[in-house]
């Protein structure tokens, strides 16, 4: 991996659109691979093997989530995907499939920057290494199982660990209802989203300093949950 | 289906046939069998007027043998002395069929009239909805066009904040066609019944955060007070469909209001219900305006109001109707006006309650 520019492979079969994301990617310092195909894509993502994916789900000769869960049988790399608001479910898919988040069109492109920036630092980082979460008004050691609110230890229950540490690994990232209950409830517990709503609200308010404009517990409508650290 | 109304027909014709020979027989000693004859008649034509053809067909063979079986010399038998009865058995089945052929080309008219008549609103529909969005469209597409060119064609001689606000009108006004094109296919797909929901517990806090999250920068010209307690119960929604149905009475409040006035978005429940209100200060509607104006391309004619597709409030209410809800707008007292849907509350179940950890012991 190339540390100072990074590259980024962008499976697309919009010309324009990836005329656009070349232009603007490469103007932040990312090296770019086009591919205009799923098929394209997936020989890309061999050949030159990139930092990141940028893959869309509406791609004319194969399906976005096919190319995705290609990827994934050989690499961890990240990838981000491009959905349109039209294919909420192939967003989920998308997901179950291997995706690590997604902007949705029509995007900013600090949006889409914000997204690569978080996939690339986590693919730098081995994903048991952080054992310190720290918000704004708490101090949450993973390991040691503590937690300190503006310096006073508070306690948490076991479920509520279980589910900072999910979110933990996949700090700045997206992670899907269903991942969330089966690392963090078990395999038979996947529709059981309402546990989810309740401890994500407690979590809520005992760690956020406003429980009702949540900074770091931040909701993902209709695909999960995300954990942000501290700025 | 069918098959029940079949059955129902067979029955009525049995039915009818007996009141025929009840009424028959009352009347038969004073009048003659000509007379008689004329009230199993209006049987045959009734059914055939009512029913299908096979009920009037049957009613009509029924008539015809207890006519023949109680009233025809030989009475108590199914012979026919005289001839000429035979002839007045055909006449009624072929009054039977007459009459239901005749029944059934008009009902065929009118259902084509009827096909006929949907189609001229369906495209009635389809060229308002063009117009608007020609209409809508335009002026957003000349400053893109206008200011696109001049940063292609000139860039060079403007500085660096003239370049900036040219590339951010063309950035504004992209995003607000996209958010035009949007709903259009939104209306599209929840007209032709291809939204599917799929429904999952949800905080309606959650949902507020997010609609105010996305409208933050529409917002922003307007004074929005969020009055949402995040301990609301739990409602079972398509949460990106209601989130939809929310921001666009958000959107509604901030297009159709003056700048710096109030928007209040609360929620609280009611009668096992959510309800959704959002209020703002841009003047009452009018009577008719309250019941007409989350119809499909209505567009209530406001002062410095801008213009919509006229979509955002159907769509609205489409998604709303989707969970069994109800959307509707209302003038509220000190000119406010309240743009409301209400969503059924239904009982989550349960998680099992667990202890807090005592943290030290691992």
């Amino acid at each position: 991996m190339t540390e100072l520019h990074p590259t980024l492979l962008l499976v697309e079969d919009e010309p324009e659109i990836r005329h656009f994301l070349k232009t603007s990617l490469s103007a932040q310092g990312y090296r770019i691979v086009e591919s205009a195909t799923g098929r394209r894509g997936t020989i890309d993502a061999a050949s030159h093997k990139p930092d990141l994916a940028i893959v869309d789900l509406g791609l004319p000769d194969m399906d976005g989530v096919a190319v995705i869960r290609r990827i994934r049988e050989w690499s961890p790399m990240p990838i981000v995907v491009l959905s349109a608001r039209v294919h909420e479910r192939g967003k989920l898919e998308a997901f179950d499939a291997g995706a690590d988040d997604y902007v949705t069109k029509p995007f900013g492109i600090s949006e889409l920057v914000a997204r690569i920036r978080v996939g690339l630092r986590h693919a730098t980082r081995p994903s048991t290494g952080q054992h310190i979460v720290e918000l704004e008004a708490a101090r949450i050691d993973l390991e040691r199982r503590n937690v300190l609110r503006n310096g006073v230890e508070i306690r948490l229950t076991p479920l509520e660990f279980r589910l900072i540490a999910t979110l933990a690994r996949h700090m700045g990232m997206v992670v899907t209802h269903k991942q969330l209950l089966r690392e963090v409830w078990g395999p038979t517990h996947e529709e059981h989203t309402h546990y989810l709503r309740i401890y994500i609200k407690q979590l809520r308010d005992k760690l956020e300093i406003d429980p009702s404009q949540p900074r770091h517990f931040i909701t993902e409508l209709g695909v999960g949950y995300r954990l942000e650290a501290k700025e | 289906m069918l098959e029940r109304r079949s059955w129902l027909g067979y029955g009525w014709a049995l039915s009818i046939a007996m009141a025929c020979t009840v009424i028959a027989w009352a009347l038969s000693p004073p009048f003659n069998l000509v007379n008689v004859v004329m009230v199993y008649m209006l049987g045959v034509v009734f059914m055939a007027l009512r029913h299908e053809r096979g009920a009037a067909v049957l009613t009509a063979m029924l008539c015809i043998a207890t006519f023949d079986y109680l009233f025809v010399p030989p009475r108590g038998s199914f012979t026919v002395e005289d001839a000429q009865y035979l002839f007045t058995f055909l006449i009624m089945v072929v009054v039977a069929l007459t009459i239901s052929h005749l029944v059934r080309s008009v009902r065929a008219q009118a259902r084509a009239q009827a096909a006929l008549a949907l189609e001229a609103e369906t495209e009635r529909i389809r060229n308002a909805l063009l117009a608007s969005i020609s209409h809508d469209l335009r002026t957003p597409l000349a400053v893109i066009v206008g200011a696109s060119s001049s940063l292609v064609e000139s860039g060079e001689r403007f500085d660096a904040s003239e370049r900036q606000a040219l590339a951010r009108s063309v950035y504004e006004q992209s995003r607000d066609i996209s958010e035009r094109v949007v709903k259009i296919l939104e209306m599209t797909r929840l007209e032709a019944g291809g939204l599917a929901i799929e429904r999952d517990w949800c905080p309606p806090s959650d949902i507020a955060h997010a609609a105010v999250t996305r409208l933050r920068e529409r917002m922003a010209s307007h004074r929005l007070i969020v009055s949402v307690p995040d301990d609301l119960p739990l409602i079972r929604v398509d949460a990106g469909l209601i989130e939809q149905a929310l921001s666009n009475l958000l959107e509604n409040a901030a297009k159709h209001t003056p700048p710096g006035t109030v928007v209040n978005l609360r929620m609280q429940p009611r009668d096992r219900e959510l309800l959704v209100s959002v209020e703002d200060f841009g003047g009452a509607l009018k009577h008719a305006d309250v019941d007409r104006i989350f119809a499909k391309f209505s567009r209530v004619k406001s002062e410095g109001g801008t213009g919509g597709v006229g979509l955002g409030l159907a769509i609205c209410r489409a998604i709303v109707q989707l969970h069994g809800g109800r959307a509707w707008a209302e003038n509220l007292s000190g000119g406010a006006t309240a743009f409301r849907f209400v969503l059924p509350l239904e009982e989550p179940p349960t998680p099992p309650v667990e202890a807090t950890a005592d943290t030290r012991d691992d």
